[in-house]
């Protein structure tokens, strides 16, 4: 249920890049899902397949990348990749430690087939501005 | 036709979590301090609501959002203490930041020192939807057992506060507090934790007065502005 949501968020972000870059369909979208973002992949995979058919994704893939937690300790200052949800510094073994990145699910790129003719006549392709990057603001809490 | 690969490197919820930002820095302004309840189903949220509007009285002026997946059960168990709204999900298992915003333009007033938002008994998909509060509470009843914060890591390491209710069963239950709160402190060092009976009012004084101090140091945040 919590993967259909998020699932139904995607599909609407990648469709609006897909009218703004004026594709004729897209074919790959990417995400990367953190070890702290709740969201188990093989749920997001079906979820994605099966709410993608009325949309531009319906001959889309969906490739997910796995990573991590990525800690910075407040203590020794030294960032570290945990593969386990052990919420410590493994150089210090500090207990007091800042998540950096892992506690998301983030929409990576999306691959898309585009009309040549369409692309000059709007001669926006590849502008689409980057998202500010929210992982490096401090978690809440 | 040609391929273009389209970067973004963008957090999926990064729209939701500015709305809920925005709503948060609202309720700061006003003096509001908005609490997240969560917790497994019947763990004792509404209980615990109950005698909290019990112990305030007309202390403070507090109003509560309630989620449930189909019935408005718990808002009539509250109507008679509090102004309460229901936020019915319709079958999903947790509450959205447009379900809250939905709920506070039914709510009749929006002068409240305490507004609680009491999520749909569940430990894993609430603990990813930012509603907008200052705490994340989690409340762990008794008859649950001590070793399931390690078994919802997330859920606890995104709590501010865990309330260990239903403590007047601890002579019939094998629970122990101390562990429960040991296995939390692992995920969450800095989580504050409160044993409480909702029933017969033990540690009830005790959360009220940590949601009382909470309050008092967001009011002085507004005061002094960083």
């Amino acid at each position: 249920m919590h993967e259909e949501s998020l699932i139904r968020s995607l599909l609407n972000q990648v469709g609006e890049l897909a009218v703004r870059h004026a594709a004729l369909q897209v074919t790959c979208v990417e995400v990367e899902i953190g070890l702290l973002s709740g969201v188990e992949p093989l749920l997001l995979e079906s979820a994605f397949e099966r709410l993608r058919s009325e949309t531009c994704c319906h001959n889309s893939t969906l490739q997910i990348q796995q990573i991590g937690l990525e800690v910075c300790c407040r203590d020794c200052g030294v960032t570290s990749m945990l593969e386990r949800l052990v919420f410590q510094c493994p150089h210090c073994l500090s207990d007091s430690i800042r998540i950096t990145k892992g506690d998301q699910i983030r929409l990576l790129n999306v691959t898309m087939q585009t009309d040549d003719r369409a692309r000059t006549d709007c001669g926006t392709a590849a502008t689409i501005p980057q998202g500010e990057d929210s992982c490096l603001k401090p978690s809440s809490p | 036709m040609s391929q273009t690969i389209v970067p973004v490197n963008r957090d999926l919820q990064a729209d939701r979590k500015q709305i809920a930002e925005q709503l948060r820095q609202q309720f700061t302004q006003q003096g509001t301090l908005v609490i997240n309840i969560v917790s497994s189903p019947g763990a004792g949220k509404t209980t615990l609501l109950q005698a909290t509007a019990k112990h305030w009285a007309d202390r403070f002026r507090m109003a509560v959002l309630v989620g449930d997946l189909a019935t408005d059960r718990d808002a009539e168990r509250l109507r008679p203490f509090v102004p309460v709204e229901q936020l019915t999900t319709g079958g999903a298992c947790h509450l959205e930041i447009p379900l809250v915003k939905q709920g506070l333009a039914r709510l009749p007033d929006r002068e409240w020192d305490f507004l609680f938002i009491e999520n749909i008994g569940n430990l894993v998909c609430p603990a990813s939807h930012d509603l907008g509060e200052h705490l994340r509470v989690v409340v762990l009843s008794t008859t649950e057992g001590d070793d399931k914060p390690g078994k919802y890591p997330k859920m606890f390491r995104t709590s501010h506060a865990m309330v260990i209710s239903k403590c007047d069963l601890l002579p019939y239950v094998p629970f122990s507090v101390d562990a429960a709160v040991a296995d939390a402190r692992v995920i969450q060092p800095e989580l504050v934790s409160v044993a409480v009976s909702s029933l017969n009012g033990d540690g009830v004084a005790a959360w009220c007065e940590f949601l009382e101090q909470t309050r008092s140091r967001l009011l002085q945040q507004t005061e002094t502005p960083s």
